[in-house]
Order: C-alpha cells, then structure tokens, then sequence
C-alpha cells in the first residue's frame, strides 16, 4: 500500500513537472517573439530615421519648383519631372566638376592605400628603434580637429613655388594635403597585426626579400581590408567639402560639393534644380557600397575566423 | 646535409633569459628533438638556428660554416611551422613553388622539383586545390614539401604534429620517421610531446628554463635521468620520488626513508669516501611505475603500503600506494584482483633505483651502461 502511495505520488510529481516544463516552453516562446518583434521596432524606426532625409531630397528633384512649395506639401510628385537633371547637365559645370571629384577623390584614395599599407606594415611587422614613438605620433594627429588644419596648410599650399604645380586651383594643391589618414595606418597596422607572423617568417625563409613578402604575401592577404579603406576614403573624399571649398576659387576647379553649393542663389534658389545636383552626387557612391558590400562583412569577421 | 653545432648559446628577450648556454652537436643526418615544458626556449633555440631570432651569445655552425650572420634564406635551412604557415591564398602547387620561384628557377625545373616532392608525399592530386579546401593532416603534408622542395641541408621543425588530432599524429609521425630515413637530412625537431620525442629521435635534448638539462638517446635520458626534472619530465606516470637517506652499511648502500628501508646496489653511487657525506642525508630514490611490483604484505625487502585508487587504462592497470611517506604510482597486470584497501609490499631491483642528490642531480655512478648494469642484476639483487 505505501509503496502504491508512493508509486502515486511520483507521478503526480511527475506530471507536475511536465506542467511547469510546457508552461516555461510556452513562456520562452512567447518571450522570443516579443523580442524579435521589439528588435524589429527599433531597428525600423532608426532605418527610418537614416532613409527619411534622403525621400525628402529624392522627391523635390522629380518636381518642378514651383511645386515644392504647394500647401499641403505633397512628397509623391504628381508626374515624375526630369528637367531639373537636364538643367543641372546643361546649364551648370556639372559634367566638369563630376569629373574634378573623381580626378581628386580616386587619387587621394590610390595615395591614402598605398602609404597607409606601407606604413601598417612596418608598423605591424617591421622591428625599428622609435617604432612606438612614431605609431605613437601618428595616432597622436588623430585628436587634431582638421578644422584646426585648414588654415596652415591653405597657407603652404599657397606659398608653394610654381615649379611645383600644387598651388591653389591644381589638383596637386587639392589632393597631397589629403593623402594619407593617420586612422588608415592604425586599421592597416591592426589588420596586418592578426596575419600569422609564421607567414611572414615563411616566405623570409624560403628568400623573400621584405618588398616581395609584402606584394606576394601580405597585400593579397589583406584584400578585404584594402577594399574596406579605399571605401572609406573614396566616400569621404567624394563629398569632401571645406578643403576643396578653400583650395578652389574657379569655377573649373570645383569638386561636386563646392559646385552644388554655389547653385544657391542670393536671393533666389532652386531647390528642385539642388536637389537634383545632390541626388547625382549621392549616386554613385551608394552603387559603389552596394557593390562592395560584402566586403564590409568578410573585414570585420577576418580577424575573427583566420588564424 | 650538414652536421650542425652550436655553442654556448644565449638569447635573452628583455631581461628574460630564454636560451642559457645551450651547446649541442648534431651529426650530418641526426634527428635530434628538443623536448621541454612550454616556454623552455626550444623554439627559441630553433628560431635562432634558422636565422628568424638573433644569438645574444655563441656560435651557430651548419656545414663547417659560421652562420650567426647570414641571412636565413643563405643559412639553407627549412622549416615547417606549428601552424603550418602555408600561404592561404595560393595553390598547393604554387606553395611548394614558392621557394624555387623566388630563387629564379626555370618554370620546367621548377615543375619537376614540385613533382618530386608532392609524389613523395602523395600530393599528386591536391595540387590546384588552396590549403583552405585540405584536412590537417594534407596541409602538414605541404608544409612539409615545401621544406623539402628546397633540397635543404637541414630540417628545423617547430611541432609540427601538435595541430593534429591524435589518430592522423600518430600517422604523421611514422610518416615523418620514413621521410627521415629516405632523405637522411639532419632535423632538429622540437616537441612538448615526450612519445613524440622517444619513438621519433635519434637523440633527445631536454630543456627547462633556457637550460640543457641532458642530452643521449631516448633510452639513455629515460632509464638515466641526469636529474629530477628529467625523471619527471618523462614517463607518463612520471617516476616515483621517495625522501630519505643513504647509508652505508657493510660494503653497500641502503636507503632509509618514512616507513622504509631497502639495500640499493653498489653502482647507484660512490662509497662514502669519496662522496660527500652531507650529500647522503637528503636524497630522494627514484623508481618508475614499472619498475615496483606487488608483493604479498610483510615480504622482506619490501615497501609496505596500501592501495588508494585503481586507474585502468586497458592494456595496464595503474595502482596508487600509499607507502614510505608518500603515494607512490604502479603499473601492473590489468587482470590483477587488487582492491583498494588492500595491504600490499612494493618490490623493486635494487639496480633499477636511481638516485638524487639534494641538489637534484643523479648521484648514480653512470660508468656502466645501461646494458651491463642490466648484466648485474642479479648480482645486485640478490
């Protein structure tokens, strides 16, 4: 009979349990569900925030002017008018200072790759006395504010002989101050520093000099942080205003950004024919991270999965 | 191929001695292995040897030929790394070309020297695949064409096996032994693994701390470790230790410890007239787990103990004794009917003992080799 009582009574246990393990189940389904639902919440409201200002540009440069300004104001546009990039083609220097930024941003960018790469390497891999003191220095022009850079250097750049070519409206004059960022040299350095040193030591071996372990071991290795960088760089230099804002004073020698602004009249301006300047401008460099996409990914995680 | 030598060897990192004083002669087509604890400055010694590490001190001479500052690639030394260090993003083929190419071999004898070296190692049909698509076991097979490919007068490697699981380790390593014999290309071969070590070496140098602690044949350094490091570094269960003294009694040594007292034989060390006698009151009695056995409770000449634990391990069956002061490790007969508990004697031959020091070296008179002092065996224990 006891031994009944207790077969009973375990099995009340038993089911007992079985209850609590449904109702935690049901719970932590419930739980998941909620916090995939937040997380998509939160993160379509900051994809809003990041995409509104952009609709807000896209839709006055398929209007007319004399739309934008209509009460209520209308963001889908009654018919898609395309004259205001017809304007921005034929009647301004677009086409000239399209080709001014990519003259400036493709080159800043080449420079900025190869000193950057060159300079991580040694700095990661090379042994050389004040080779700390040096990452350190050039860590240290990380906390200048290149606000605090414009004026210097606009006065070098304009005090510079005429053998050199690189005064003001030159392209040399636009791009050398441009060259080179201290942030590339770090990234290079850290990149290169989670390479397998064995490699390096592999190819000293089998004969490399330190030229050919850096073209046929190291730069191929680090593919996805060059593509990374050159993104970076190329963006940035792309609207890339204050310098070439200061270094150009014709209007043959403007880069996109100082272009578009000048459209901005006195007195009147026309945002329709603006933000068609700035969607134009836009273009390129989303088709430009769109294609490199993946790369961003395959960068962050190399540290990660390579040994 | 070459003999190496190298001589009073020091290498320091900052103010850490890594390497002290090391001198080792390798004969033309040796295969010696370093073997140590982590951090013992094996792989130092060997990234000097190959020119990646500078000497602080001493002489590295491959061939007759001063090479402390040559650069590593005139040295003609190859390696093969811990982690292989095969360049992930090229071919199998164009690994193992990589050395040639960059000597300006023509693409034709560039060709058949991979060839060569991927049909020695049965790479033949891994050649366009890159060493991300090859098993472990593959990649250590590159590494090792690579070096090869080279026709190297000597071969440094760094652990080669330990990125292996142990079934593919214990492959590889024949595989190594039969490469050896082949090529008979002198090889410093560094290792943590001390199975590695005694299957694979001619010779085994055992570091710890930077320091030499002994050098001789696997035999040699396990039957005669020159000091408690080396008794203990090798064996797996490592030798037994016991505390106590020696003394002389009636023209032969007996070791008096806790709870035991036991003749030893008469080459374990020298008569008290010529040793130091405060050498004798501290010493330890080494024997290896294989060298007690167990014998019926109270039997004269033996350690009386009692069994603690029982570790099977299938082909032997390992006994912990309490006994003499101290737990002592045996290997015996996996069908033993032991029981922990039980009360027990340990037995062992008196030869078979070693002897340390309090200094920690081997008191042992080591004039006899180890075959002759197996002749006296019975002499000694009877």
């Amino acid at each position: 009979m006891a031994v009944q009582a207790g077969g009973v009574a375990e099995s009340d246990v038993l089911s007992q349990h079985a209850q609590e393990y449904a109702s935690a189940a049901r719970r932590h389904r419930a739980f998941g569900i909620t916090k995939g639902l937040a997380a998509y919440a939160t993160l379509s409201i900051f994809a809003l925030i990041a995409i509104v200002p952009f609709l807000y540009l896209l839709s006055p440069s398929f209007r007319k002017s004399y739309e934008l300004f209509s009460y209520p104001p209308k963001w889908i546009p009654s018919s898609l008018y395309t004259g205001n990039f017809g304007t921005i083609l034929h009647q301004t220097s677009y086409p000239r200072w399209a080709l001014n930024t990519l003259i400036f941003a493709t080159s800043v960018t080449v420079i900025t790759l190869i000193i950057d790469t060159l300079a991580g390497y040694a700095f990661a891999r090379l042994r050389f006395p004040g080779r700390g003191v040096l990452f350190g220095l050039v860590l240290g022009t990380l906390m200048i504010p290149t606000a605090v850079l414009i004026a210097p250097l606009y006065i070098m750049i304009s005090r510079l002989p005429g053998w050199t070519h690189s005064g003001i409206n030159t392209y040399p004059g636009m791009i050398l101050p441009m060259v080179c960022s201290p942030l590339g040299v770090f990234m290079m350095r850290q990149f290169i520093s989670t390479l397998p040193e064995a490699l390096v030591e592999a190819a000293r071996l089998d004969g490399g000099s330190e030229w050919l372990i850096f073209r046929k071991i190291v730069l191929p290795l680090m593919k996805p942080a060059i593509v990374v960088l050159g993104i970076f760089t190329f963006m940035a230099q792309w609207v890339n205003f204050l310098w070439p804002l200061i270094i150009t004073t014709t209007n043959d020698m403007k880069t996109l950004t100082v272009g578009v602004s000048s459209l901005q009249g006195q007195f009147v301006t026309n945002w329709g024919v603006i933000s068609a300047a700035a969607v134009m401008t836009m273009a390129p460099v989303i088709v430009i991270f769109l294609m490199f996409q993946r790369w961003f990914v395959q960068a962050s995680m190399a540290g990660a999965l390579k040994q | 191929m070459a003999d190496i030598s190298i001589k009073h060897l020091v290498k320091r990192f900052g103010k850490v001695e890594a390497v002290s004083d090391v001198s080792l002669q390798i004969a033309d087509g040796e295969f010696l292995v370093l073997l140590g604890p982590s951090g013992c400055g094996k792989s130092t010694i060997l990234r000097v040897v190959a020119g990646l590490e500078d000497a602080d001190a001493g002489e590295i001479v491959i061939g007759g030929r001063l090479i402390n500052f040559i650069d590593p690639v005139r040295r003609n030394v190859a390696m093969v790394f811990q982690n292989y260090a095969l360049y992930p993003h090229m071919s199998v083929y164009k690994n193992i070309a990589f050395p040639l190419q960059i000597a300006k071999q023509s693409k034709e004898e560039v060709g058949l020297a991979v060839g060569r070296a991927a049909a020695m190692l049965g790479l033949e049909n891994l050649l366009q695949r890159l060493p991300g698509e090859l098993s472990g076991g593959q990649r250590q097979r590159v590494a090792l064409a690579r070096a090869i490919v080279r026709a190297p007068q000597a071969f440094l490697m760094d652990e080669p096996l330990s990125n292996l699981d142990a079934q593919l380790r214990i492959q590889t390593r024949l595989e190594l032994i039969q490469l050896h014999q082949r090529l008979g290309i002198t090889t410093i071969y560094v290792t943590h693994d001390q199975i590695e070590a005694m299957t694979m070496g001619d010779r085994i140098a055992v570091l710890s701390e930077g320091v030499l602690q002994q050098i001789g044949t696997p035999q040699e350094v396990y039957r005669r470790p020159a000091n408690v490091f080396v008794a203990t570094f090798l064996g797996a269960p490592p030798m037994n230790l016991i505390g106590g003294e020696l003394e002389w009694v009636e023209f032969g040594w007996r070791f008096r410890g806790d709870n035991i007292d036991v003749p030893l034989s008469a080459d374990v060390t020298s008569p008290p007239e010529d040793g130091n006698p405060a050498d004798m009151r501290q010493v330890k009695l080494g024997l290896r787990p294989e060298h007690l056995r167990i014998g019926p409770p109270g039997e004269t000449g033996g350690i009386a103990g009692q069994v603690q634990f029982l570790e099977p391990v299938g082909s032997d069956l390992f006994l912990t004794v309490e006994a003499a002061g101290t737990l002592l490790q045996v290997r015996t007969d996996p069908d033993s009917p032991l029981q922990p508990g039980e009360n027990v004697s340990l037995l062992f031959d008196p030869w078979r003992a070693q002897v340390f020091g309090p200094d920690g070296q081997n008191l042992r008179r080591d004039t006899a080799p180890v075959e002759s002092a197996a002749a006296l065996a019975p002499a000694a224990a009877s």
